[in-house]
């Protein structure tokens, strides 16, 4: 019978354009509304290391002021020190760990007509693309001992190596950045999580890096971190090493434990490590460190805060309202079918077959309302990314799931808002009808 | 076939009880033509749609085929009205917006038939009453007495034993209207049990039996004219 039900409700919506019309656009606008801000909350708390949610970890290490916990719901800073991550990198307990921060600076080629471009590096232990999956497509990482040492060897990105290189196998050849020649040795796929859950601390939905710098050049190049540096007392850092060996924390560290028993040595291994400290007067603090999965990290982080959710809940509101608006026009609408429904229940029509009858005819409504729907979210979202100026661009877009969820609502939204008007009609006396058709 | 006892049906408002039928008792035999006069208001359209389960009586007891029908469901009810009660109203009731195959397509959908026996009912019963040409047209395209017999042909359709018909021949001029009592007949003598409300005298002779509901009570005017004929003797 449903496809009956389907024939009736298109050859309905014909016979009422304008009330039909007004009903689509009533459900369209509150499900394009409502998908703009649920999309953009959906795809501000994507987690893009969800694969491997299990085994990372972001290191947190409270240095801190003993008067004043650091400002954040973990009340630990978001980064570490340099030293600190220096001694952390001596550890062989965890499968991989990375010690990184954003960089950047101007990449010239030799002989080459290609204008000078300002590009962000990361400056990484070289752990970084087998503890984040980032595959590569030409060559591999550089060696362990430039963790440690000055190796002017750098990973390029796809994009870049197609700017630098055309696409080619740039392996072995030499790029200069920040001044300085660096040899290629790899070139991985774009990697742009977003939100970016490993650096939440250089805007959480901008690009990550296009070229990726060994993390032992710091001495050598004298690298400022491009990204944020914190401290809770004044130091006198009169040279680059006063800065290294500095209780600032601007390194961001992360972990690849495997399973629960290297957790917990791992874990045993941060306490020593603490106790370690205290005793030469660092972490005046108690003792406490932080060990957060990617979607703690993202929850801790609050990328999505509360006037995000509360806007989710504005924009649920509207939809309520434009449903009340569709109930009002269904309600008006099948009541002005009543005379026929009092025919079809005279030859058999039972209330619930009249009941299923109307509440198709609500989800057809739901469904146009769903595709009209998307288009306006999808035009919501271009607003969205035009107002943020490219900020806000790897978010303000819709995947087929958001798709698939906007129609969903939609025909949801309209089957909920046919409930009564359906009821109403079915429970229409048809002995009334019969007699005044 | 129509077996009804002391059948009470009342309407009340905030103030006022209105007894639309009162102890009505009526019996139509399997096969029967039975016409039901009575001035407006008596309670004609009230029996008919008890008759048609489209109503439920106050009181009494009211069985179908045999079948008591006080206690069923809206959906048992909405069976047995598919399968045994055909319809014809004054107005016709056709959908307008629905071709005549599709309007008679109706009862055989709810029915639960496939397509081909649906198509072979529909095709069958437009035969009958003439239409076969004019399937795919739309109802307002037809005269009235075209509309009353479309009407007939979907009551038609579902093959049921019984036929209620409110003043089938209403909306119509004499010559349509004999067309469509005469097809009534036609139908009468292949064995579906009808009852016919009219206004017409001429039409009620024209059934085996003619009642006359009068303030929501029966009487069986063949039964009292012999009466009258046995009190005159």
């Amino acid at each position: 019978m449903i496809g009956y039900y389907i024939s009736l409700a298109l050859r309905s919506l014909r016979r009422t354009p304008i009330l039909s019309a007004l009903m689509v656009a009533a459900i369209a606008v509150g499900v394009g509304a409502a998908m703009t801000t649920l999309t953009l909350n959906y795809m501000m708390s994507r987690n893009a290391l969800a694969d491997k949610d299990d085994v990372l970890y972001a290191v947190q290490l409270d240095n801190w002021d003993p008067h004043e916990a650091a400002d954040n719901p973990s009340e630990m800073p978001w980064e570490i020190t340099y030293k600190d991550a220096i001694s952390l990198l001596r550890s062989d307990i965890p499968t991989y760990h990375v010690a990184m921060h954003r960089w950047g600076g101007p990449i010239t080629l030799e002989d080459s007509t290609l204008r000078p471009y300002t590009a962000q590096a990361r400056v990484t232990s070289r752990d970084f693309f087998a503890l984040f999956d980032v595959s590569f497509v030409y060559g591999g990482t550089w060696a362990g001992e430039a963790d440690n040492n000055a190796v002017f060897q750098v990973v390029l990105n796809k994009s870049t190596n197609e700017k630098l290189f055309n696409g080619e196998n740039s392996v072995g050849r030499t790029i200069n950045f920040n001044g300085a020649p660096f040899t290629v040795v790899g070139v991985v796929e774009d990697w742009h999580p977003s939100p970016k859950v490993h650096d939440l601390n250089n805007g959480d939905f901008m690009k990550s890096a296009d070229i990726y710098i060994p993390f032992g050049l710091h001495r050598v190049l004298e690298i400022q971190t491009w990204g944020n540096t914190n401290g809770w007392k004044p130091e006198k850092i009169e040279s680059y090493e006063d800065g290294l060996g500095a209780e600032y924390v601007w390194v961001q560290y992360w972990v690849q434990l495997d399973s629960a028993e290297q957790r917990q040595r791992y874990e045993d291994f941060l306490t020593g490590f603490i106790q370690e400290q205290k005793s030469q007067g660092r972490f005046p603090r108690p003792l406490k460190f932080g060990l957060s999965k990617p979607s703690e990290w993202l929850v801790l982080n609050e990328v999505v805060d509360g006037d995000d959710r509360m806007l989710n809940w504005l924009s649920l509101a509207f939809l309520l309202v434009c449903l009340v608006n569709a109930v009002a026009l269904l309600l008006a609408k099948f009541l002005r079918k009543a005379p026929e429904t009092g025919v079809r229940r005279a030859l058999g029509a039972s209330r619930s077959a009249v009941f299923s009858q109307h509440l198709v005819e609500s989800g057809c409504i739901g469904l146009a309302g769903g595709l009209i729907g998307i288009l306006l979210t999808l035009a919501g979202l271009a607003l969205i990314r035009q107002l943020s100026m490219g900020y806000m661009d790897s978010v303000a877009s819709m995947d087929w799931l958001m798709m698939l969820s906007a129609i969903g609502l939609a025909i949801l939204s309209s089957l909920l808002a046919g409930l009564y008007p359906a009821w109403r009609i079915s429970r229409t006396n048809p002995s009334i009808y019969l007699k005044t058709q | 076939m129509l077996k009804m006892h002391n059948i009470r049906k009342s309407y009340r408002t905030d103030t006022i009880e209105t007894h639309a039928l009162r102890d009505f008792s009526l019996e139509v035999n399997e096969g029967e033509f039975v016409s039901v006069t009575g001035p407006s208001g008596s309670g004609k359209t009230t029996f008919l749609n008890i008759a048609g389960l489209l109503e439920t009586p106050t009181g009494g007891q009211y069985l179908l085929d045999g079948q008591e029908v006080g206690n069923l469901s809206d959906r048992e009810r909405s069976h047995l009205r598919n399968e045994k009660i055909g319809f014809i109203f004054q107005g016709f009731n056709l959908i307008p917006d629905l071709s005549l195959f599709d309007n008679i397509d109706v009862p055989l959908r709810y029915r639960g038939f496939n397509a081909k026996e649906r198509r072979r009912r529909i095709e069958k019963s437009l035969e009958q009453v003439g239409l076969s040409a004019r399937a795919k047209h739309l109802p307002a395209q037809l005269s009235g007495g075209q509309q009353q017999r479309v009407a007939i042909a979907r009551a038609l359709a579902g093959e049921p034993r019984f036929l209620l018909a409110d003043e089938p021949t209403g909306n119509l001029d004499s010559l349509m209207a004999r067309q469509v009592m005469e097809l009534l007949e036609f139908i009468n003598q292949w064995g579906t049990t009808i009852v016919m409300v009219t206004h017409d005298p001429d039409l009620a002779r024209r059934a085996h039996r003619n009642i006359q509901i009068v303030d929501g009570q029966v009487s069986d005017l063949r039964q009292n004219i012999a009466a009258d004929e046995a009190a005159i003797a």
